[in-house]
């Protein structure tokens, strides 16, 4: 048996006259955006947009620092960090090689939430204030540990021209140029 | 004395009217419609649209792209469909949908018609235009899928109700300068006496009801991409596919050559003369111009209106469109009777 349908209708609203005025009032709203548009996207590589110091951005790893608590790898809430076992030479020790654990990124999965920069008791790691994830392969998004440690390049500052985005009272959210 | 021959061949009608401006015309006022569609969308709602294809000329570079992507796109045809209603349609509709052209004058001077006789212009090209939808019909039904099936119901549902409309609107000017000659209408509007300042009512019925039964883009309702996958056209990839889509945007720019020329004026501020050049192409350019400017506009609609229910688009064309149609007719009686025109 097939279902049974009801129609539900709403009480129009208004009249024709209402109807006249909204409509005349929506393609004015239109024609005033489009002689006088503001737009807000980010045209990549040409512009970038400058951040405030604190900004939570790409993640740099100083080894010498690191104790290989893993206190990082652990707290990471998107599993973007683990730690690898590497064989390097002990300092004390120097005929001795010793194994040790360092973390490395993945930022695939990273959110750019800083809480490993947050936890590592040694500030073996810190933000840089910029966060272009923009990557020619997914292959290249596995950090291995000699690049975990170098500050990544920032293509657009070379090429493009900085922007920042303020909240306008009348305008909303604008890009200005620096 | 070899350019004026140029001139001459050029401007034989079946050439310069059905072949230059109704192909490569149709086609360029499609690409420059899409392409406008998209900008001025992402204008209004604060986008930049098609941009890297070519910066300079603002992305207008990616509707080539486009349209090279659906040339060299694999065709294919599903073991299902009844194939030669299948193949043959789309470019049924193409022809059928470019035939208007033939019967619609360009010129005021009988040397520069497709046809002999122009007597009955107007109902001849409005009776083509209401083919090709028919033929949409067709080939929803000739895909034996079931989102084809619902598309070609719900366009037949909307053509039955603002072709209506489309006709009776696109009449009023017959009704008003007693005529179906369209070059007897466009000669009576001269020089400003333009029956959409005239006639409001019947110009605002008819741009609705082309909006509609073209289904310009937010009115797409039997190819709405959100309910049925694409509606009459789901079955069709590669160059099938974009025929059928450039179909719509090429039948809308036949309809709005009508209404420039029985609405706006067609060639209407210019006298023209009686040489190729001034007789008959000047005035067709002028005439294709207008007709562009009208499907800029209902292309820019697409960014102030939200997306109609059909239940709610059948409703505006009984309730609203075919009443403002029917006025409009009623006011280009009264002014033919107070010999207004």
């Amino acid at each position: 048996m097939p279902a049974r349908v009801s129609l539900k209708s709403l009480k129009r609203r208004g009249g024709l006259f209402e109807g006249i005025k909204s409509n005349i009032q929506a393609l004015a709203v239109g024609v005033k955006y489009f002689i006088d548009p503001q737009r807000s996207t980010l045209l990549y590589p040409k512009e970038y947009i400058e951040h405030r110091p604190g900004y939570r951005g790409f993640i740099v790893f100083i080894k010498d620092k690191c104790i290989s608590c893993a206190a990082c790898a652990r707290i990471c809430p998107s599993a973007a960090m683990k730690m690898v076992r590497v064989t390097e030479v002990d300092p004390k020790h120097p005929d001795k090689p010793r194994q040790k654990q360092y973390p490395v990124i993945n930022y695939q999965r990273c959110i750019f939430c800083g809480y490993c920069v947050d936890i590592c008791p040694t500030e073996a790691l810190y933000h840089t204030p910029f966060q272009d994830v923009v990557y020619e392969s997914l292959a290249d998004m596995f950090l291995t540990l000699e690049a975990f440690q170098l500050e990544p390049g920032r293509p657009s500052v070379s090429e493009g021209s900085p922007v920042v985005y303020e909240v306008d009272e009348e305008r909303g959210l604008i890009k200005r140029r620096r | 004395m070899v350019l004026e021959t140029i001139l001459y061949l050029i401007a034989y009608p079946p050439l310069w009217q059905v072949l230059i401006l109704g192909f490569v015309g149709a086609l360029l006022v499609a690409m420059v419609a899409i392409w406008f569609e998209r900008k001025a969308a992402a204008r209004v709602q604060r986008r930049i649209g098609p941009y890297w294809a070519s910066p300079r000329l603002g992305g207008f570079m990616i509707i080539v792209a486009d349209m090279i992507r659906y040339v060299t796109q694999q065709v294919i045809i599903p073991t299902t469909v009844d194939k030669i209603a299948f193949l043959l349609t789309p470019v049924a509709v193409l022809v059928v949908t470019i035939l208007p052209l033939a019967f619609i004058p360009l010129s005021p001077h009988e040397l520069y018609w497709p046809v002999a006789s122009m007597e009955y212009s107007l109902l001849i090209a409005l009776a083509l235009t209401t083919l090709p939808p028919l033929l949409t019909v067709v080939l929803g039904w000739a895909s034996s899928n079931k989102f084809s099936v619902i598309g070609s119901l719900r366009e037949s549902y909307v053509i039955t109700a603002y072709e209506l409309v489309a006709v009776l609107a696109i009449l009023a000017p017959a009704a008003s300068t007693l005529s179906f000659n369209i070059v007897y209408i466009v000669e009576a509007q001269q020089p400003v006496k333009w029956l959409a300042i005239l006639n409001p009512l019947a110009f605002l019925a008819a741009f609705l009801a082309v909006l509609m039964s073209t289904s310009a883009f937010p009115f797409e309702i039997p190819e709405s991409e959100h309910e049925v996958v694409a509606g009459p056209y789901t079955e069709y990839s590669g160059i099938l596919y974009a025929l059928n889509m450039g179909g719509g945007y090429i039948r809308r720019f036949i309809y709005a050559i009508i209404i420039a020329l029985v609405f706006l004026g067609g060639w209407a501020p210019y006298t023209p003369g009686l040489d190729p050049f001034t007789g008959f192409i000047i005035p067709s350019l002028i005439v294709l111009v207008k007709a562009s400017i009208v499907v800029l506009v209902m292309s820019f609609l697409r960014a102030v209106y939200g997306r109609y229910r059909l239940d709610q688009a059948l409703d505006a064309a009984w309730r609203l469109a075919l009443p403002l149609a029917l006025l409009g007719l009623g006011w280009s009686i009264i002014l033919a009777y107070m010999n207004l025109i």
